[in-house]
């Protein structure tokens, strides 16, 4: 049963104090449903953001019982007298049950990852509709498309950001090489990345489903110009990106 | 005194099985590498330990579970009082790594610091051994 | 109960106080550079580091102020790149390392009933080997070049010669090379200690976690360091002499991202398990009881230290380059034996007579902040998560939480619950707990809101972004935060300052409460720590001596 509380102000100011920060976050996360992520935008987003969802909801629950468990003493078992508590040492129930239920929690998170990565990375050439490549260099991208010719590369500067220009609701692989240092490949609205690693030729495959722009920018420190590094992912048409391809060949000759 | 190599023992093992886990699962060569040589770290010390062990018939004070304090008592060991030592080992170990940046000049001067720092380090409170005794 | 016994026999005189007062000033330094005394270089690694948290800390203001706003107001790309790589490097390795090894010397062969560590004079040239080691480090600042630009990561090949010429680099390496050798020895010296150096009746398991911890860390170190050390000395060999074993055709790249997580991620354990044992001095104290479950405490702690050397490749999730489900099952895994940590400290404060001294308020604020940065790490645990998120904000909310909220919040924690025995003063508990509240709320103001800007899609190690992304708000409140984290330093200089003249508390537990054997001698302690010692047959010595007529069972 609760104690007479020895200074409820205080008590009250600290349950408050970590209690509003957790509001204002989840609050804002609540807004939409995605926690930060748009349904359906990619491949990738299919997989992955039920997993986001559910690994947030299971974190929120096991957050949310164990700030519980540990306020619940701070508020309610209170010194009140100068008798000694019981000098618990150990209780094997317990703290079997409690080595055991997080292993069955982690254990189920890690059911639902391995068939989502697999998910993710799995190659399937067979599915795949266009190749890509995707060079990284201090400081821009260069994006290839083999489909318009073997140097149909474009080229972007840390000024000229370039544009990668992706068809609606077709399977796209991506080459991933480096000229120089370890670049990062980030669309964050894709919930997607790989690193551009130099002497490695590195493999991603999905598909883009949602006609718009979104931002694309590298994410692994490469010196100087590291945060210019950026790109426009462009979701266009099939039948727009076959025009592009058509304008690529084009300017080539 | 079992705990410790029951210890080293405990991880040895389970470095070495990683070790086989991940060679298996398709692991690669610097993991494969660094978590056997873990496991090899740790087995060597638990040989250390429980060698040094098993020459010690009786149960050590510390181990004893009724040890009293006065079995504890007399001479503790040597505990240098104060040492000038250690700071010149550390600076010239600092010059020769310097050195290499700098030049090898400085790195000469680093590594000759070192042993006479060293030297002295080690040596600092041994006495001379008389004539008379034995070597 | 007290046995009285035999004083260890000092063996040399201590340097004689003669008290002239022309060389006081002199004498007292020659006594700091000279000493061979656990609490001395104790004192000396926990001001140091100390130190370097302020500097590492005005770099961070250096960060934030530079992101507050769209484009470059106070630095340039390239100086900000050498801001946040020296951040990364003091925070990590030159004052949280540094500052577990502080408060293992200063604390463990007090708690071990030992006269002093092993290796008493190895144990100064560590410090000073981490002393210099540092300040070669910071040393790239004053190179025409530079700084190390290239993140405390130091990927390769940005790493080399060719990417980051200049000094700046060699220094960072060298100087970096050199403390951690500091650091091998003085895990050496405190498992030797630990196994050797205890007294009578102190057996294994009445050892205190916080001397349990030590003894793990320092057989992380062991195994941890020497792999940086090996990379850094490899990438010194690229950089000088030009030789290959970094380069990119060579599978370079790869092969500097395993050895230095290697390390990195026992390092993250170095750095956590030591606090830990920390958080579960203080929580007996504090509620009048034992801690929960000792035994199922070290058992977890021992899964971490064998867990966390086959975890790493977490951090190469991005690579593309290794086995996702052999890593992350690991990462998952090791999560574990830290969530039962998290319900023995439940177990100790329930049904508990809890009172809120400032130790305590500090090892709750911990809690409530490894919390949720652990919740984040088994977020980041899952690849097709760590995907989505990696390389951005939300990584960098996620270890501050971790770093931060066990490093700095049990540090402080440690620093009042300690400072009678090492000082003999009290620090003011009125000051203390402005100190937590304003720290507690400039923290989580800093960095609860850099998850979602990674959520939105901010990189880490960005100096700048643009008005059109939306970043703005963001990094206005978190910069508002860092400025709350930085007044929050003042009261406990403050603190400091006024408890210069505070009377000596006198006794040997001002708590009243302490368990361990610390408490049992005299605040602060005599030069070989114990003039006597009671009789040990718990963990809870101290307790035992103070408050016979409880009921310890003993072990």
């Amino acid at each position: 049963m609760p104690l007479v509380p020895r200074s409820s102000r205080s008590r009250r100011g600290f349950t408050l104090a970590i209690i509003a920060p957790l509001l204002i976050g989840l609050t804002s996360c609540a807004k939409v449903s995605g926690l930060g992520y748009k349904e359906g935008l990619s491949s990738v987003n299919d997989t992955t953001l039920p997993l986001w969802q559910g690994a947030w909801i299971t974190a929120g629950i096991v957050g949310i019982f164990t700030a519980v468990l540990i306020l619940w003493p701070a508020i309610f078992h209170r010194k009140k007298d100068d008798e000694f508590p019981r000098q618990t040492q150990y209780h094997i129930p317990i703290e079997v049950a409690y080595t055991i239920i997080p292993f069955i929690i982690v254990a189920v998170l890690f059911a639902y990852t391995a068939r989502d990565e697999s998910r993710i990375t799995n190659k399937s050439p067979v599915g795949v509709m266009h190749d890509i490549s995707v060079n990284a260099m201090q400081w821009s991208w260069q994006f290839t498309y083999p489909e318009a010719g073997p140097n149909a590369t474009i080229t972007g500067t840390p000024q000229q950001r370039p544009v990668l220009y992706l068809p609606q609701g077709e399977r796209i692989r991506f080459d991933l090489t480096s000229s120089d240092v370890v670049h990062g490949f980030w669309i964050p609205a894709f919930m997607i990345q790989l690193q551009n690693l130099p002497g490695v030729t590195n493999h991603l495959e999905f598909t883009a489903n949602k006609l718009g722009d979104y931002p694309g920018r590298c994410n692994i420190l490469c010196g100087r110009d590291h945060s210019l590094m950026q790109f426009t992912v462009r979701v266009v048409t099939p039948t727009q990106y076959q025009d592009y391809i058509t304008t690529l060949k084009a300017s080539q000759s | 005194m079992k705990t410790s190599y029951r210890l080293f023992f405990v991880l040895m093992i389970f470095y070495f099985v990683t070790a086989v886990i991940y060679y298996f699962t398709g692991g690669e060569a610097v993991g494969i590498t660094a978590i056997t040589l873990s496991g090899a770290l740790a087995g060597l010390i638990c040989f250390y330990m429980w060698y040094s062990n098993r020459r010690i018939a009786n149960v050590l004070p510390e181990d004893n579970e009724v040890g009293e304090i006065s079995d504890g008592a007399g001479e503790l060991g040597f505990y240098s009082p104060h040492s000038w030592w250690p700071l010149p080992v550390a600076i010239f170990a600092c010059v020769s790594g310097l050195g290499l940046i700098i030049g090898w000049w400085l790195t000469f001067i680093g590594v000759g610091g070192l042993l006479i720092s060293i030297l002295g380090f080690v040596t600092e409170y041994e006495r001379p051994v008389s004539s008379q005794s034995a070597h | 109960m007290t046995t009285v016994v035999n004083p260890p026999r000092l063996t040399a005189s201590t340097v004689t106080n003669a008290n002239l007062r022309r060389n006081r000033k002199g004498r007292q330094f020659v006594k700091w550079v000279t000493s061979t005394d656990h609490k001395t270089i104790g004192y000396m690694y926990l001001i140091t580091s100390f130190s370097w948290f302020l500097i590492g800390g005005i770099l961070a203001l250096m960060l934030r102020a530079e992101l507050t706003r769209p484009g470059l107001q106070f630095f340039s790309n390239e100086q900000y790149n050498q801001i946040f790589t020296m951040h990364g490097t003091i925070m990590l390795l030159l004052f949280a390392t540094p500052v577990f090894v502080g408060f293992a010397n200063v604390i463990m062969p007090l708690q071990i009933g030992a006269a002093d560590v092993a290796f008493p004079r190895l144990n100064m040239m560590s410090y000073w080997l981490y002393l210099f080691g540092g300040i070669m480090a910071f040393a790239g600042f004053l190179s025409p070049g530079g700084a190390a630009s290239f993140g405390w990561t130091a990927y390769a090949p940005l790493s080399n010669s060719q990417f980051s010429p200049g000094i700046g680099g060699d220094l960072w390496v060298m100087g970096l090379a050199l403390g951690g050798l500091g650091t091998i020895l003085s895990g050496v010296n405190f498992i030797t200690t630990i196994f050797t150096m205890r007294a009578p009746g102190m057996t294994m398991f009445r050892m205190s976690i916080f001397s349990w911890n030590v003894l793990l860390t320092s057989i992380l170190v062991l195994l941890a360091f020497p792999p940086l050390a090996a990379a850094f000395l490899g990438l010194e060999s690229d950089r000088l002499f030009g030789s290959h074993i970094f380069d990119p055709a060579n599978g370079g790249a790869m092969l500097w991202q395993h050895l230095f997580w290697f390390f990195g991620h026992p390092e993250v354990y170095i750095l956590a398990i030591p606090f830990f044992g920390i958080a579960s001095e203080i929580l007996p104290v504090f509620s009048r009881k034992p801690i929960f479950g000792y035994k199922g405490l070290i058992a977890a702690t021992i899964a971490i230290s064998a867990l966390s050397v086959s975890v790493w490749a977490h951090h190469l999730f991005a690579t593309g380059q290794v086995l996702l489900p052999f890593f992350s099952f690991m990462t998952f895994l090791i999560g574990v034996p830290t969530g039962v940590k998290f319900f023995n400290w439940i177990g100790t404060m329930w049904r508990g007579s809890i009172t809120f001294e400032t130790p305590m308020l500090w090892t709750m604020g911990f809690l409530i902040t490894f919390l949720f940065g652990g919740l984040t790490g088994i977020i980041l645990a899952s690849p097709p998560l760590d995907f989505a998120v990696s390389a951005s904000y939300f990584v960098v909310a996620h270890f501050h939480y971790v770093l931060f909220g066990t490093v700095v919040f049990t540090m402080f924690g440690g620093f009042y619950f300690w400072w009678p025995k090492m000082t003999g003063k009290m620090l003011n508990e009125r000051l203390g707990k402005i100190h937590f509240w304003m720290t507690f709320f400039g923290f989580h103001l800093t960095f609860l809101i850099q998850h979602w800007l990674g959520i939105k899609g901010f990189p880490r190690r960005y100096p700048d972004y643009l008005p059109t992304d939306g970043f703005t708000f963001m990094n206005e409140v978190s910069s508002v935060g860092a400025a709350l984290l930085a007044a929050s330093m003042i009261p406990f200089f403050i603190n400091i300052w006024i408890t210069r003249k505070s009377p000596m508390v006198g006794v040997d537990d001002p708590w009243g409460y302490g368990a361990s054997l610390e408490w049992a001698t005299s605040c602060p302690p005599p030069r070989h720590n114990f003039t006597s010692m009671p009789r040990i047959r718990s963990e809870r010595p101290a307790f035992d001596l103070h408050h016979p007529h409880i009921k310890t069972e003993g072990h």
